[in-house]
């Protein structure tokens, strides 16, 4: 049976709820390919994103490598099923992946259609949030935000007398 | 570049430390992890072979706190030394915003050290990065050991005319804030947006 969709998804979350939702999902996540979290949505309050984020962007582009060694650019989907819980890992676009996180296995058919299905708006969205980037942050002063950063530096990696190694 | 996310609020830097096998990158992270307060850590993830050798990479997240509406954060990483692990490395470096070196002062290393100083700068041509304007931080570690390098012997070996320095004992924590120190201000003093 075909579930209706979100009646118009406009932004990343929405198109990640609506999978979430149609396809019964515990999670998804957006992650950059440098491994950091973008957008999460769904029960994510157990889950270590930050971790899961540089593990799966490591283990991302490891299987790139696999691929090039067997002579494919690159794999744009990774699955990992487990006992209870199963990841399906997609590349959106060049620059970020897709994790969604599932519990019947039954539903990976409709996991991987939804995740195919809301790929290209996610490209979508991702590039015009790439160009409006810079306009965004324009509200940062930057050398404002160097002498808080430099504060800040100095008051938490705070340097004690014990740390001299030059003696 | 940093991710600058401005939806989300949140700046993130990425460091790494890297350096040969057993030179004392895990051991760096493994004192910042324990000397910072929880509220401004994240958990360690040590991804390592039965014989403690990292596999992988380690990995942490640090949050500073908020500057200007962004959360301000530092993620820090380290690469597997052994050489065999090219492709982990190069997988590692990519996004990194800065480099923290930590060579091995025993005197019988240099030649590890200048090895691997190389193939971390072949890494960051690979990804489009210029390693003579870019942040790195030459950490002499096991400053203990006996015999041991002259400070200055790497940059001279490298060719390496202004690099910011620093001498630890990691195992025994002396020197590793400072060099974190070190190079998040590097980092910082660079930042802008594009």
């Amino acid at each position: 049976m075909q579930l209706p969709r979100n009646d118009d998804p406009k932004t990343i979350e929405d198109f990640l709820s609506g999978l979430v939702k149609r396809s019964e999902a515990i999670t998804a996540l957006l992650i950059s390919r440098e491994g950091i979290c973008i957008s999460k949505v769904g029960n994510v309050e157990t889950l270590n994103s930050t971790a899961l984020a540089a593990l799966v962007a490591g283990m991302f582009a490891a299987t790139k490598e696999v691929a090039n060694i067997v002579g494919e650019e690159q794999f744009s989907i990774l699955l990992q099923q487990g006992e209870k819980r199963h990841i399906h890992i997609s590349l959106i676009g060049q620059r970020s992946m897709m994790i969604v996180v599932f519990e019947d296995y039954r539903r990976i058919g409709r996991v991987r259609h939804e995740a195919r299905a809301i790929s290209p708006d996610l490209v979508r969205l991702l590039e015009s949030r790439d160009k409006s980037r810079k306009e965004d942050a324009d509200d940062i002063s930057v050398p404002e935000f160097r002498e808080y950063a430099l504060n800040l530096i100095d008051r938490i990696f705070v340097v004690g007398e014990e740390e001299d190694a030059s003696s | 570049m940093p991710h600058l996310d401005p939806i989300e609020k949140q700046i993130v830097f990425k460091i790494v430390y890297f350096g040969p096998g057993m030179s004392g990158k895990t051991t760096n992270l493994l004192y910042i992890h324990k000397a910072l307060t929880d509220k401004y850590k994240g958990e360690m993830l040590v991804l390592d072979t039965e014989k403690e050798r990292t596999l992988f990479f380690d990995f942490f997240p640090v949050s500073l706190g908020t500057v200007q509406g962004y959360s301000l954060k530092f993620h820090l990483y380290t690469i597997p030394g052994q050489i065999f692990y090219e492709a982990s490395r190069r997988i590692i470096l990519l996004g990194a915003d800065g480099v923290v070196f930590v060579a091995d002062s025993s005197a019988d290393r240099l030649d590890d050290n200048v090895e691997m100083f190389r193939l971390m700068n072949e890494n960051l041509r690979s990804h489009d990065i210029d390693p003579s304007s870019f942040p790195v931080v030459l950490q002499y570690n096991k400053r203990d050991c006996n015999p041991k390098l002259e400070i200055g012997v790497i940059e001279r070996e490298l060719g390496l005319q202004s690099i910011p320095v620093t001498e630890s004992i990691a195992i025994e924590g002396k020197g590793v804030m400072k060099t974190l120190q070190v190079v998040s201000k590097e980092i910082i003093k660079r930042f802008q947006i594009s």
